[in-house]
């Protein structure tokens, strides 16, 4: 065994350490304190992506041919690790981590020399149109519909939960485009050059927060270039299985989740026990935080074991059970949070969430997220497959042993 | 990074599961505990032979010079085949402190022995309802000339009533929950004032709780002064050791349910095909893999000599808790037959528990973990 990064990876991270402590703006880092979902504020989340393009670390799990950056796991690890425990904003993923990554393995020549230079810009962003409403875990009764005409597709229908589809002007999207045969047969993947379409219209929805993070997209006789197809029609849904993989992929979450504990601890220095004294020095909360603070750093041990090539991630159920450990940790850390900050959570606080709002917050930044970060954390188990369908998936991987 | 075993470690491991598997298998387990007998004399004798006794105690006294972390993959089989013999109290505990006890003449005798299998040592450390810590230890070691004289009880003492030597943790000065004014001295359990009762412990390992009136310790017996460090190290270690053998039971439980619920027929249909069975599948499968990589990291820590107090506390508290959740799963998902005696599941439940119970259960670690740093 061997537990070291070993001197160059130390001196690697150092580097790192080094830009991550001087290289983004008083508003990025706002944003990063700001960010209560993993979504970060927007216009900083792409500022910060142009300040890491210029650099050439926007894309560590890109190929170096491609605009990445070569780097070995352990490195993106590293990379990860200090960029969570800075509370920096996280990039948005849908580009970066999804549509790119996709593009790089089943795109066209076109395709990637069409897309991918502005993904890694910040030019563009994607949202994705998968779910509707009728379509959620059940993701292959989509009905969103295409008909070949000409050169182009004409969609009807509408998407749901595509997120910061306010925001994007692109989208990628899962349709329709044959009702015989097993359903998932029948889907066709998507790219859209634009979201401003004639006949297209974007909702944003109102979350649990108070913000407008998702939307619902309709679809009037939209005519969109046939040219935007990735994969064959009707192939959709294997295009769809490959992306899923990113979506779920094994990135560094121990470290946030490390920081959140981090806090709660300090937190709970100021805070006074119902019983008298400080939070900190009550035992049940001493246990109760030790047992989660254990969970999470059992978590870490698992993400160090992936990252070092242990067999375990070749378990066909690895990405579920990762997706699987990892939200529901976080859940469990946001709902110790808003328990420390107790009644702190109880102010709606709109205005002093928002990035350069210049309006303080009640209690502390703290008190700020703790409210917004439990209700969406709520969506962990929601997305890429709720936690019922990975566990679903986890116990098929034991039926074959 | 690399968390595997060597080549080395991994043909250990394999030689010693090939024995188990072949004459240690359930049934054989059942006639040995059956017998009366403590643990199986040939099993240790082949233990001896294979060099797993040797394999941690030092060189210069017939052992392999190996490092605690070196018995993990062993002890994962161990606990796969739910064996019974003394292994970690004699070797890790009684043997580690009689290392630890520099060229002390009447220590080393010993040493050679537990190294060829002839000997066989115990450590009298529990008291009272489990000792979680070193400081809680109140047993009196009231000083005599230049040793001591032993008076009070150790409970749990396992292989005590069949050892040939007995380590004792006691207090020579201050009072119970200080760190300073522990001793370890080596004991003779037929020594006059020592009184056993032993007992066959839920997993079936041989154990016995002892009275000690008026016991004379000579200064050549007395290993350590101070010892409050020593103590905690040894539990340490004892710790990463039966922590592998319960993440042993764990992959076996794991295995042995998959199994069952995937065969096992109800309203027509194999029982892992409801949901509700489903998931608890997939939960223990996510609780084993906890349980496994925080053990691997451990191991891995304990190598370089960097596995803190606080990474213990982590390892027993999340073996403990999650190894219950998997053997309770178990039990649950094998209905009736989970219950009795003929069938292994239950015997691994017993094994896990007696991990959780001993050296501080979960929720003494969990708060310790949880504990301002300054007060841990």
């Amino acid at each position: 065994m061997n537990i070291e990064f070993g001197p160059e990876l130390e001196r690697f991270r150092k580097e790192v350490a080094e830009f991550l402590d001087h290289a983004p703006t008083p508003e990025i880092r706002e944003a990063g304190r700001k960010t209560t979902s993993v979504f970060a504020p927007f216009e900083q989340a792409i500022a910060w992506q142009k300040i890491l393009h210029a650099k050439g670390w926007v894309a560590p799990a890109w190929p170096v041919e491609h605009g990445g950056t070569g780097w070995s796991i352990e490195q993106r690890y590293i990379f990860a690790e200090e960029y969570r425990k800075r509370r920096l904003p996280p990039l948005l993923p849908n580009g970066l981590m999804m549509v790119g990554p996709m593009l790089i393995e089943l795109g066209t020549e076109e395709q990637k020399r069409r897309h991918l230079p502005q993904i890694l810009a910040g030019e563009v962003y994607w949202t994705q149109g998968y779910s509707e409403p009728n379509a959620g875990s059940d993701l292959a009764s989509l009905q969103c519909s295409a008909v070949a005409d000409g050169d182009d597709y004409v969609i009807n229908g509408s998407k749901i939960w595509t997120t910061l589809a306010h925001q994007a002007n692109r989208m990628f999207m899962l349709v329709r485009t044959s009702r015989t045969g097993k359903k998932q047969e029948g889907i066709t993947f998507l790219l859209l050059e634009r979201t401003d379409y004639p006949g297209m219209e974007i909702r944003p929805i109102i979350g649990l927060d108070g913000f407008p993070e998702q939307c619902e997209v309709f679809f009037d006789n939209v005519r969109v270039p046939q040219s935007g197809r990735v994969g064959a029609e009707n192939d959709g849904w294997s295009v769809a299985k490959h992306l899923l993989k990113h979506e779920r992929g094994g990135s560094a979450a121990s470290p946030a989740m490390l920081h959140n504990i981090a806090q709660i601890r300090e937190a709970s220095k100021q805070t006074p026990s119902p019983f008298g004294g400080l939070l900190a020095d009550d035992p049940v909360f001493q246990r109760d935080l030790g047992e989660l603070e254990a969970d999470v750093l059992s978590y870490r041990c698992f993400e160090q074991l992936a990252i070092s090539g242990h067999p375990m991630v070749r378990d066909a159920a690895y990405p579920s059970m990762n997706k699987t450990m990892n939200s529901e940790l976080s859940q469990r850390v946001s709902i110790l949070m808003a328990r420390v900050s107790g009644i702190g959570t109880a102010p709606l606080q709109i205005e002093a969430l928002t990035v350069g709002s210049g309006v303080a917050p009640l209690g502390d930044d703290f008190d700020l997220i703790a409210m917004p970060y439990y209700l969406n954390t709520r969506a962990t188990s929601i997305y890429a497959g709720t936690n019922e369908v990975q566990r679903d998936l986890i116990a098929r991987s034991m039926q074959a042993s | 990074m690399d968390f595997s075993f060597t080549e080395e470690q991994v043909m250990l491991r394999d030689s010693v599961a090939r024995y188990l598997d072949k004459d240690y298998g359930f049934e054989a387990r059942r006639a040995l505990l059956r017998s009366g007998a403590p643990w199986s004399k040939e099993a240790w004798r082949r233990f001896a032979e294979l060099g797993v006794l040797a394999l941690a105690l030092p060189e210069d006294t017939g052992g392999l010079g190996g490092a605690v972390s070196d018995l993990v993959p062993v002890a994962e089989t161990f606990g796969e085949h739910l064996t019974v013999e003394p292994w970690a109290f004699s070797l890790v505990l009684a043997g580690g402190a009689l290392a630890a006890a520099d060229g002390n003449p009447a220590a080393r005798g010993y040493l050679a022995g537990l190294a060829s299998g002839d000997a066989v040592g115990a450590f009298a450390y529990d008291e009272g309802r489990g000792i979680a810590s070193p400081a809680q230890i109140a047993m009196a070691a009231q000083p005599s000339g230049d040793g001591f004289v032993l008076s009070g009880e150790k409970r749990l003492v396992f292989a005590a009533a069949d050892a040939d030597f007995m380590v004792v943790a006691a207090r020579a000065a201050g009072k119970a929950g200080d760190a300073d004014g522990l001793v370890l001295l080596l004991v003779d359990p037929k020594a006059a004032g020592v009184a056993l009762t032993p007992f066959r412990t839920q997993d079936g390992r041989s154990a016995a709780h002892l009275r000690f009136d008026a016991v004379a310790v000579p200064a050549a017996n007395v290993l350590a002064r101070d010892a409050h460090d020593l103590i905690a190290k040894l539990v340490s270690d004892a710790i990463l050791v039966l922590a592998a053998e319960a993440v042993g039971a764990m992959g076996a439980l794991l295995r042995l349910t998959s199994a069952y619920a995937n065969t096992r027929k109800q309203f027509g249909v194999a029982i892992g095909t409801f949901q509700a069975v489903a998931h608890r599948l997939a939960d223990m499968k996510i609780a084993h893999a906890k349980a496994y990589a925080t053990l691997m990291y451990s191991t891995a820590l304990a190598e370089t000599g960097r596995l803190t107090a606080r990474d213990v506390s982590v390892l027993k508290a999340q073996v403990g808790k999650l190894g219950r959740a998997v053997a309770e799963a178990a039990v649950q998902t094998h209905g009736g037959v989970g219950m009795t005696d003929e069938l292994s599941v239950g015997h691994y439940l017993k094994r896990v528990l007696a991990f959780e119970a001993i050296f501080g259960a979960s929720d003494y670690h969990f708060r310790k973990v949880g504990a301002p740093a300054e007060a841990a």
